[in-house]
């Protein structure tokens, strides 16, 4: 929890990394609760979700 | 008009393309913003209070600022300088700001330390500034297209706006009446009535960097008096005059004039003069002193003999109120009151001369006499007044500090300077838009606002309006009537409806708005050309004939023989570019007046020489070929800018075959007297100016493209068309604009016909197959953010997956948390129902005593703050677009969800042509309903033809048949106002010549057989493309209904409005009609039953409500038995007012009767 921006507090459950891509050099990384949001690559501060592995289906017609 | 100047007429359009590259769609926040940033920050920090900070415990302590830096936008983040970019900014919920430095000189104990910073910053930072979009500091400005595309940004974004906490907000352009200007005015109303000969007053409201006063002076009982704040009644003007060393009358005539009646008027004055028994310099000065405000009593001549030192310090503080309180602009050296003498006699004079002549009277609502104050202005204003308090606050900590006798350190005031005053200050203010000025006790609300991206267009047309100061109640029109100088100044067409019609404003598309200009170069010149001071001047000569006095900027700057010739003369200095290409020369009734003050509206027009343009074929050719702009246009003397009032002095022809001997300017191109959002209108010359106006209203709620960058936005609330087009049938200012890269509707075909009654009263039948191939639909964007906070005690929130839902993915969890990922955050793609979270955040319950380890506490230390999806009532899908995370200022973690919803057109959503003829969807019909032409063409919606006759849009109609023509032949046609003979739209007649070598019949009416029967139909439809624009409002968004739902706690009655499912209300005029029925039974359901009936139990003795004892028996609260009880239903909100009552020592009883 040294980091300037916190995302949350560990929780309880154990550490889960979920990834995310940096939104300037597209870059994928790993966060775990409590780091700080930003790419380890260029160091932009903007991460995006990636998409859903489930898989969804869409009406085409509506 | 000869053949060679018809080539002119069509090739002078191209001026205006080069006018909006060389300055931009709203040139006018920039440059104020440019002005502010380059020129009146330094004259700030120099002005005489603010350049020294001083102490009162140590003489020799000072500060001084001798230069103050803008950096670039830029954020220091873990000790690292990163560039800031405006989309970066939106998207963390930060503030698009620089730097400020100053350089600085102060003391040290006994040493001067100088500090100057390096490479264009300064040593110290005192605070940051938000910075305008496409500012000169600005990161974007300079950009090609594709380095705004790789910092996000959309090309045709206009800039000045500023992003604050990542909302874009807008400073208003705000109106006002110009300052330092006489102006003869008549008065109040009331007090017109009371002096039924001409209560004419002069006023002048003056304003310096210090001070704001108003100075009027009046006409009472034929006396001229002095009205200011500064005095407890209004004096007499001859005694002012006195009191500033005229002593005697001849003189004030002198002043004043001698010629004709002005000595008769005078007289009355003079005499109420001479009772008061003020004749000299001295006496008047005693006269005043006895009549200004807030001195204690007047003094009485009997209080005492000679001169005590009080009368004496009262007779000071008259002779300074004269000096510098009122008419405050005009300077006064050293008592030398003689400019301020002049400038009273010039005020008396015209009010005399408006008193003989009506015709002298101003009009306020004349547009030379108002200045708009852009974002420049205002932040100088503001930048000035926290630029003082930190100043001030620094005089504090340097008093308190140096006087005590030792310290342990040596005070270095260079460690104090605090960046929060300024930043906070700066920050606050535009982001809440209250504007709090404190050294002129002005406090303005709703200033700045949330730039709209409803469209692209409504974007542009923010940064174009005007507000006036005037309060919206007031009844007068005058204010709010299109006046003629406001003509090519001022949008005509683009006002809002209702309350603030006419005071809400906005610019046209070639208007400039001013900044203020140096002052003492024009003066400089001036004198060079013969302009003698008025000091110099024998007051009888001031009025000799042909001499006329010079004004600059309301002040007197002196007199000159020859005006005409100097007024001409000096214009043509100004088209040299010997004086700024803003600063403007006119006559205004016997004085020749400069002005270069900030805020004027102004706009190019093309100089003329006896009716010849200047303008030649040869200039235009460069142009052409890119070896000129706009601005060598300006600096060869061939186009000038001319504000409102030197208009007035010029002849400005319309067309060049208006252009007569005595023209001397030539309009650009007429249809730029329109705004940007009226510029969209095709054909608008030819429709009913209210329809215009409505268009501009609606045309800024369209749907369409917002931004290139659009889908990289993350706004609350975004409207996006699938599949916008650009119209058929296009203006020149939609190029200008570039609304036809960033279109708001789509070409439909439209038949004008009755067809079934489902198109009555504005409705409009849809075609199900075009809905199917992407017509109207449309893409609802909303944000749904969160941010992390930490809290004193070292806990902080968090967003973790809910226990309930961690396990292997196959394993079946609570529905609610059926898209959250194993961050706790829905992933990007999910299909969302009702009820689903997005964000699953927690907050720990105990946010104030120390926790001993805040890092891990257990879950129950949480408790869920998650933030969850509301559904839309319908079965339509909804899905999760995009999720950001990142951190913003205060270093917290900020998730925002895009949640992405869908929308093809349904019953009831809401379209508009571009001429104000919005209709509903009244029916979806599918294609083999509808009528069809011969060439299988069938329409894509249906209109009725009353919507024509009395709205008389015939810009539609054209519209029609010039979108079907285009699509015939394959050209884009043009509908610019005003532009037929220009070539700028084509003409009905060479339309239908079009169409008829299409096949069609030239009245654009086709041939159609019904849908339904296959019968040929009776009449011949008039048909072809139209652009309409599909508008906000959707049926989606506003439907609803309820039988049973929520209450509100404390009345148990329904809730209220649709976000809180409430009741639909049964209001006093229902009611009114229901008891003028006499429908009783249904009142009573309708207003207790169905809302909030209760049963109360009321003692018949006492008429109290009583009260369950333990055993379940009601009794009375006075005799405590359950005798006398009766059981009553009444509203629960009457119960509860009985109880309030009760509350108040009122006791409401209850009589009761048997029914």
């Amino acid at each position: 929890m040294q980091g300037t921006a916190g995302y949350g507090a560990p929780a309880p459950t154990g550490p889960v990394q979920v990834a995310y891509i940096c939104g300037d050099c597209g870059a994928e990384n790993t966060l775990k609760p409590g780091d700080v949001i930003r790419c380890r690559e260029c160091g932009y501060r903007i991460l995006y979700k990636k998409r859903t592995k489930r898989v969804v289906q869409y009406e085409a017609r509506w | 008009m000869s053949a060679g100047d018809a080539g002119l007429v069509n090739q002078k359009y191209a001026l205006l393309p080069a006018f909006l590259q060389a300055k931009g769609l709203i040139r006018q926040h920039v440059s104020s913003f440019n002005h502010f940033i380059a020129s009146d920050l330094l004259k700030i920090i120099k002005a005489k209070g603010n350049e020294r900070v001083t102490c009162d415990a140590d003489p020799n302590f000072y500060l001084r600022y001798t230069n103050i830096y803008v950096g670039r936008p830029s954020l220091e983040e873990d000790y690292i300088q990163t560039e800031l970019t405006p989309n970066q900014c939106r998207l963390r919920d930060q503030t698009y700001s620089a730097p400020i430095s100053v350089d600085v000189e102060y003391t040290r104990g006994k040493e001067v330390v100088i500090r100057k910073g390096k490479s264009g910053a300064g040593a110290i930072l005192i605070g940051r500034m938000p910075i305008m979009l496409r500012s000169d500091r600005c990161v974007l400005t300079g950009k090609s297209e594709e380095e705004l595309a790789w910092v996000g940004e959309c090309p045709l974004d206009p800039g000045g706006y500023f992003v604050v906490k990542g909302t874009e907000k807008v400073i208003l352009i705000q109106e006002q009446l110009s300052k330092n200007r006489i102006i003869i005015d008549t008065g109040t109303p009331a007090l017109a009535a009371r002096h039924s000969h001409g209560a004419v007053v002069a006023s002048v409201t003056s304003s310096t960097h210090e001070r704001k006063s108003k100075t009027n002076i009046v006409s009472k009982h034929n006396r001229l008096m002095l009205k200011h704040n500064a005095f407890t009644e209004d004096v007499n003007i001859v005694i002012v005059m006195r009191a500033m060393g005229v002593e005697s009358d001849e003189e004030v005539l002198q002043l004043v004039g001698t010629e004709g009646p002005f000595a008769s008027l005078l007289t009355p004055t003079l005499q109420h003069c001479k009772e008061e028994g003020v004749y000299t310099r001295q006496q008047a000065l005693d006269y005043l002193a006895g009549k200004v405000k807030g001195s204690g009593r007047p003094a009485s001549p009997a209080g005492g003999g000679g001169f005590t030192r009080r009368t004496r310090s009262r007779v000071d503080e008259a002779r300074d109120i004269l000096a510098n309180v009122v008419l405050c602009h005009v300077p006064v050296v050293q008592f030398d009151y003689q400019q301020k003498v002049t400038y009273i006699a010039v005020m008396v004079r015209r009010m005399l001369y408006a008193k003989l002549d009506p015709s002298f009277i101003d009009d306020r609502d004349y547009y030379g006499n108002k200045r708009l104050e852009l974002a420049g202005g205002l932040l100088a204003l503001l930048f000035e007044d926290l630029f003082k308090r930190m100043n001030a606050d620094l005089k504090r900590q340097a008093d308190s500090s140096l006087s005590k006798a030792n310290r342990a350190t040596q005070f270095d005031i260079a460690k104090c300077i605090r960046t929060d005053t300024i930043t906070f200050g700066l920050e606050h203010a535009i982001s809440s838009g209250n504007w709090t000025i404190k050294r002129f006790r002005m406090e303005r609300k709703g200033v700045t606002q949330v730039l709209s991206r409803l469209s692209f267009i409504s974007a542009v047309g923010m940064m174009t309006r005007i507000t006036s100061q005037f309060e919206k109640t007031r009844k007068v029109s005058g204010p709010r009537a299109l006046q003629p100088s406001q003509w090519g100044m001022l949008c005509p067409a683009d006002t809002p409806e209702g309350e603030s019609c006419g005071l809400v404003k906005n610019l046209a598309l070639m208007t400039h708005v001013t900044t203020d200009e140096e002052e003492a170069p024009i003066a400089r010149l001036a004198h060079i050309m013969g302009v003698e001071p008025a000091s110099l001047v024998n007051q009888s000569e001031l009025r000799e004939r042909g001499c006329a006095l010079v004004f600059l900027n309301g002040n007197i700057l002196g007199v000159h023989r020859r005006p005409k010739y100097f007024v001409r003369s000096f214009r043509e200095m100004r088209r040299r570019g010997r004086v700024g290409e803003f600063v403007s020369v006119y006559m205004q009734h016997d004085t020749v007046q400069i002005a270069s003050d900030g805020g004027r509206v102004c706009r190019p027009l093309i100089i003329c020489d006896r009716g010849v343009p200047r303008v030649k074929d040869e200039h235009l050719q460069l142009l052409r070929m890119g070896k000129w702009n706009f601005n060598s246009f300006l600096h060869s003397g061939l186009l000038e800018y001319l504000d409102v009032n030197e208009e007035n002095n010029s002849l400005v022809a319309l067309y060049e075959a208006d252009c007569g001997p005595r023209v001397t300017h030539l309009e650009i191109e007429p249809f730029t007297i329109l705004g940007v959002v009226a510029g969209l209108i095709p054909f608008p010359h030819h429709n009913q100016s209210p329809r215009n106006t409505y268009q501009c209203a609606m045309g800024k709620q369209a749907m369409g493209n917002v931004a290139f960058n659009q889908l990289n936005r993350m706004d609350t609330l975004l409207y996006l068309l699938c599949y916008p087009q650009r119209p058929l049938l296009t203006t020149k200012t939609i190029e200008l604009v570039g609304f036809d890269r960033l279109g708001a509707g789509q070409n439909a075909t439209v038949a004008v016909m009755s067809y079934s009654g489902y198109d009555i009263e504005d409705a409009i039948v849809m075609n199900r197959a075009s809905l199917d191939r992407g017509f109207g639909r449309c893409i609802v964007l909303r944000k749904y953010g969160t941010s992390l906070k930490k809290y004193a005690n070292r806990t902080q929130d968090r967003i973790v997956l809910p226990a309930a839902a961690v396990g292997p993915a196959s394993a079946p969890r609570p529905a609610k948390f059926r898209v959250l990922d194993r961050d706790g955050i829905a992933a990007a793609g999910e299909v969302l129902t009702q009820g689903e979270i997005l964000v699953n955040k927690q907050m720990p319950t105990n946010t104030r005593d120390p926790v001993s380890n805040p890092a891990a506490m257990p879950d129950t230390f949480y408790r869920n703050a998650p933030v969850s999806w509301k559904g839309y009532t319908g079965g339509e899908k909804c899905v999760v677009d995009k999720v950001l995370l990142t951190s913003n200022d205060d270093c917290s973690c900020v998730v925002k969800v895009l949640v992405r919803h869908t929308r093809r057109p349904e019953l009831g959503d809401k379209f508009s042509s571009r001429h104000g003829q919005k209709g509903v969807v009244g029916s979806i019909w599918s294609q083999s309903d509808m009528p069809f032409s011969e060439r299988g063409l069938v329409p894509d919606l249906i209109m009725n033809p009353h919507g024509f006759p009395s709205r008389m849009t015939v810009g539609k109609m054209i519209e029609l048949l010039g979108s079907k023509a285009a699509v015939c032949t394959g050209r884009f046609h043009y509908g610019t106002a005003f532009g037929e003979p220009a070539g700028l739209a084509d003409k009905v007649e060479s339309i239908s010549q079009e169409l008829v070598e299409a096949g069609y019949s030239y009245s654009g009416k086709d041939f159609l057989h019904s849908g339904i029967t296959g019968e040929a139909l009776e009449a011949h439809i008039f048909m072809g493309p139209v652009y309409y624009q599909k508008l906000k409002h959707m049926v989606l968004d506003k439907m609803h209904a309820r039988a049973r739902g929520p209450r509100v706690v404390l009345t148990r009655q329904p809730t209220e409005g649709r976000s809180r499912d409430g009741g639909l209300r049964l209001g006093e005029m229902e009611r009114d009609c229901l008891i003028g029925y006499g429908a009783s039974m249904l009142l009573l359901e309708r207003l207790m039953i169905s809302s909030d009936q209760f049963e109360v139990q009321v003692c018949t003795h006492c008429g109290l409500m009583g009260y369950k004892r333990h055993d379940g028996l009601a009794v009375c609260p006075l005799l405590r038995s359950p005798e006398h009880i009766a059981s009553l239903r009444i509203p629960y909100a009457a119960k509860l007012l009985f109880q309030e009552l009760q509350s108040m020592n009122i006791v409401p009883k209850l009589l009761l009767a048997e029914a």
